[in-house]
């Protein structure tokens, strides 16, 4: 079965059954789990693809350096989404509000004597920004996504950078705890990756567990640990320049999926909340912790508006 | 040559491109349009001269531990005939002594006679010899803040820190004629003065304060702290009480004064400790950093952001700051030790080197380290917040990072004039030199014996630094080893203002403090600082009595004769010489200079009460305290030491000497401003 489907100016699409059956699956899922779950599984979902991608799309920054990688990246986000806008966006609609702008301004240099044709061409002008913002809200909440995934995949390369061989960091597991219940008993083992230098220290106020740990050895590792009785592990990332790192094995709860999204999360009745390693920050003001995402958005943009002329976007 | 940082600010650039461009046009030869100041007349490039400056090393123990095989580097440099005692400075005081080093003469020519000086004209009213804050000019009042706004239309003026040396450094001599130099941790030289040519770096040391405009405060937290707050002399202790283990109410931490208030109060941080007694560790958060510290552990350096509040609508400011926790204990008291807060290097708030960007080049690199100029936490130790060996282990980081920046400075050089300066034997020594079988001021004999052979590890370490930058530059470069001054236990203390009180000098029997009840017009004379003794000289004191001239001979003569002859109970004498500083001093910066300075013999020295014009009841007393053998006596009785790998001519080589050796081998000619000789010549 197709579906047509017409948003508030937003360009008319075409769905089929299987988004349908979605929604339909989501709409029952309403019944069984809160929204919020509901929206953890979509997001744990999501993420296998989206892993996938990412680690085949994004391969090249382990390889080139950080400020030539994540130029390409957001000059290539910047014209892809823009295509997606064109494509998404009612292009006619805005043209007419665009031509309207630009006839009103040509109407405030011509009378720019006579009060009441500039107020009225001014009030115009307003008018047609405003409705240009309101045409583009739902093709900009359409491109979030695939944006917000992208910058959960980049995050994973950018955001911080791996242990080096002798660096220490701090490993924090959260616990479902209450108040005054017996902490389960936690261990954690010896990874060939990295030693335990420290912990497990108990953080009974917030119901937290802290280890500190050195790297030993250059390469991708897993953390095993023991609680009571059960295995858990988290991912581990020690060597030099870039590759993707798990900050955070997620709980959960949907947004710190979306955030950490290469790791399985705990389920919601796990007694683990998440695992976090307190990976140290990257140094760069192009490719480095938090700055990555500025550039990001200021290199994208100038690719997207330099090529709207090209695409014949408007 | 190291680096060129002369930088050129965007009207200089514009100015000079345009000037070449121009020659250029016109097919004028002109030499580089940004090129510093050429080569000077006889100076000769490519030479290096290498000076390792070990603050307090004495002459007396390392001729000891080089008769006995302990400093094989420098007994090396001794058999070579490179080795004397180096004469130091009438007071024989680390800011004093290397100000005289820096200028190539002595105190009267760069006017810092004591660590601190007395304002005359506010009748006795003590300052910092080395450095001075000067008050802004003009604000603009926004509610609580005040603000001092330096662009047009307002122009205000902002309080600014300035050097007090007096007087042309050596480095003048050299960036004038393009001979690179740089400085590592230079004392007497905060805030850095600037080069005009661009061929001069310098990271200040001594006298570089920390954060909270300090010599260095550190902050102490235990549960059986006091209530509220409690200052002391390097320090503030405060209390931790725990609710389900984790301290509540939140610890705060002390940070820069925010002075854009018009009552100027400190800047704080809160933070959180989370202790887990059966795994004896602990967790502190702050500012979203979490450190997981074991009992008896370090942290490394953690960077803070302190947050000044400034008027609604303007952002507010902040200052990065940095510092290290140590777990003391985590039960059944717990202890927790917090360092300094040091300017950040890899963001400074304050300017602590020539050029600006120097520090920050060099933490790239090395990443946070120890920028105060006081590193080794000897207030700590004294304040009992440290035990002897946690000092130890203190001071042996502050060594070793300070190891990793020679190998930085080694790296970064190519020629011209390298010093690298090293505390960790002075502050070492002031807590663990006990050179005699009399009881030690707070150890066991056993105790003094352990401290007293630590600080000779530290003189083998330096001894290690010497046979390293031998084995690289040996026969390439010209290598001084020098001190500023050496040690001798101090034992007694002479109070010198009661002495003056009970002799008449001082006519106010109740007086406790010449800074508080003293009566001005029945005292003829007062002790401030550590060796400095005043005349209340009329005409020059705002409550002067003693007329200069006859008057004034006279009642110096008494002074010299009187405190000469002041015997202890058991006879030793307690002052070896009194000096005239209008007889010893030379030089146009003498206006602050004390009348005498009082030359204490080997065992003795000022009351620390005395320092800052205290009396107590008896005027001589034992030192009690672990701040146990000194320098601050008559300058023949701690002279530092001098190793070269050229034989030393000068038989009686003196620390005014460097500065123009220094030039000699650079090629240029001793100025008129150096007292000095070339040690190379007879």
């Amino acid at each position: 079965m197709i579906w047509r489907v017409s948003i508030f100016g937003f360009k008319t699409f075409e769905t089929n059954e299987t988004q349908c059956n979605l929604t339909l699956y989501v709409k029952s899922s309403i019944g069984q789990d809160n929204l919020m779950g509901v929206i953890a599984k979509i997001m744990a979902w999501v993420n296998i693809p989206s892993n996938i991608f990412g680690k085949l799309l994004l391969a090249p920054v382990g390889v080139l350096q950080g400020w030539f990688s994540i130029t390409i990246i957001s000059a290539v986000a910047g014209v892809a989404l823009l295509a997606v806008f064109k494509y998404i966006s009612d292009q006619e609609t805005r043209g007419k509000i665009w031509d309207s702008i630009h006839a009103h301004m040509l109407s405030l240099r011509l009378f720019k004597d006579s009060l009441s044709v500039t107020m009225r061409a001014e009030a115009q002008i307003f008018k047609g920004a405003f409705f240009l913002l309101v045409y583009s809200i739902i093709p900009l909440l359409v491109i979030i996504i695939p944006v917000t995934l992208l910058l959960a995949q980049m995050g994973q390369w950018y955001q911080v950078r791996p242990l080096n061989v002798g660096e220490q960091a701090i490993v924090i597991m959260k616990l479902n705890h209450h108040m005054g219940e017996p902490f389960p008993e936690v261990s954690l083992d010896a990874a060939p990756a990295a030693e335990v230098t420290a912990g497990p220290v108990r953080v009974l106020s917030k119901g937290e567990i802290y280890w500190k740990i050195r790297a030993i050895e250059n390469g991708k590792d897993r953390l095993f640990f023991n609680i009571d009785n059960k295995k858990v592990e988290k991912a581990l990332s020690v060597g030099d320049g870039f590759s993707r790192v798990s900050v955070e094995r997620p709980g959960w709860n949907w947004t710190d999926i979306l955030m950490y999204p290469l790791e399985k999360p705990f389920g919601a009745d796990s007694m683990i909340t998440s695992i976090a390693i307190d990976y140290p920050d990257r140094e760069s003001k192009i490719c480095g912790t938090n700055w990555w995402v500025f550039y990001f958005f200021i290199v994208s943009m100038i690719f997207a508006v330099t090529f709207m002329p090209v695409l014949k976007v408007r | 040559m190291t680096r060129k940082y002369r930088k050129l600010n965007r009207r200089e650039f514009i100015k000079r491109s345009a000037a070449a461009a121009a020659a250029v046009t016109a097919g004028v030869s002109v030499r580089p349009a940004f090129a510093s100041k050429k080569k000077g007349v006889g100076a000769r490039p490519g030479k290096k001269v290498i000076i390792i400056g070990i603050d307090g090393m004495d002459p007396g123990l390392s001729e000891i531990m080089m008769n006995t095989g302990r400093l094989p580097n420098l007994d090396k440099l001794r058999k070579q005939g490179g080795f004397r005692k180096l004469q130091t400075t009438s007071p024989p005081q680390s800011p004093v002594a290397w100000a005289s080093f820096i200028n190539g003469a002595d105190p009267g020519s760069h006017g810092i006679f004591d660590f601190i000086h007395r304002n005359p004209e506010k009748q006795c009213a003590p300052f910092y010899a080395a450095a001075e804050t000067l008050p802004g000019e003009g604000f603009l009042e926004v509610s609580d803040h005040r603000l001092q706004l330096d662009f047009w239309p307002f122009n205000h003026k902002p309080s600014k820190t300035v050097l007090r040396r007096k007087g042309v450094p050596l480095w003048d001599y050299l960036d004038a004629v393009g001979i690179s130099s740089v400085f590592y941790d230079l004392p007497s030289n905060y805030p850095p003065s600037p080069s005009k040519y661009g061929n001069h770096l310098c990271l200040a040391g001594m006298g570089t304060p920390d954060l909270l405009g300090s010599y260095g405060t550190y902050q102490f937290f235990s549960e059986n702290g006091p209530l509220g707050v409690k200052k002391e002399a390097g320090g503030r202790r405060s209390s931790v009480y725990f609710d389900n283990e984790t301290s509540s109410p939140l610890l705060k931490l002390t940070g820069p004064v925010n002075s854009f208030l018009k009552t100027p109060r400190p800047s704080e941080i809160e933070f959180a400790v989370h202790r887990d007694k059966k795994a004896r560790s602990a967790v502190i958060d702050i500012q979203g950093q979490k450190i997981l510290l074991r009992e008896k552990e370090w942290s490394d350096w953690i960077k803070l952001d302190f947050e000044l509040d400034m008027p609604a609508l303007i952002p507010n400011e902040h200052l990065s700051g940095i510092c290290r926790f140590y777990l003391q204990e985590v039960s059944p008291t717990f202890r927790l030790y917090v360092s300094p807060i040091n300017t950040d290097p890899s963001d400074p708030a304050t300017r602590i080197t020539e050029p600006d960007d120097f520090i920050t080049d060099m933490s790239e690199e090395l990443g946070l380290f120890y920028t105060t100029g006081f590193q080794e936490d000897h207030k700590a130790l004294t304040n009992k917040v440290f035990s002897d060996a946690e000092f130890a282990v203190q001071a042996e980081y502050v060594l070793q990072e300070r190891l990793n920046l020679l190998d930085y400075a080694v790296r970064h050089y190519d020629d011209g004039l390298l010093f690298f300066y090293f505390s960790s034997t002075d502050l070492q020594a002031h807590m663990f030199w006990w050179d005699s079988h009399e009881k030690h001021p707070t150890r066991s004999e056993a105790d003094a014996k352990k401290y007293f052979s630590h600080l000779q590890k530290t003189y083998a370490k330096m001894d290690e630094v010497v046979g390293n930058m031998l084995s690289l530059y040996g026969k390439q470069a010209t290598i001084i080893v020098m001190s500023d001054h050496g040690f001798a236990n101090f034992r007694r203390q002479f109070n010198l203002n009661t002495w003056l009180r009970d002799n008449g000098y001082i006519q106010s029997q109740n007086a406790t403090s010449v800074l508080k009840d003293i009566n001005w017009a029945r005292t003829r004379a007062y002790g401030l600082g550590i060796n400095g003794l005043y005349l209340n000289l009329k005409g020059r004191e705002r409550d002067g009595i003693v007329e200069p001239g006859e008057e004034r001979e006279q009642l110096i003569n008494d002074l010299i004769t009187g405190l000469e002859a002041v015997r202890d109970v058991d006879g030793k004498q307690v002052i070896r010489k009194v000096h005239r500083t209008d007889k010893v001093f030379a030089g146009p910066e003498t206006g602050l200079a004390p009348d005498l300075i009082v030359g204490y013999a080997r065992g003795f020295r000022a009351s620390w009460a005395t320092c800052l014009g205290d009396m107590t009841k008896e005027v001589l007393l034992d030192n009690n305290s672990i701040w146990s053998a000194d320098h601050c006596a008559d300058f023949s009785e701690v002279p530092g030491v001098i190793f070269s790998n050229r034989p030393i001519k000068r038989t009686c080589p003196a620390i005014i000497d460097l500065a123009p050796t220094i030039l000699n081998e650079f090629g240029l000619k001793i100025p008129p401003s150096m007292q000095g000789k070339n040690i190379f010549s007879t």
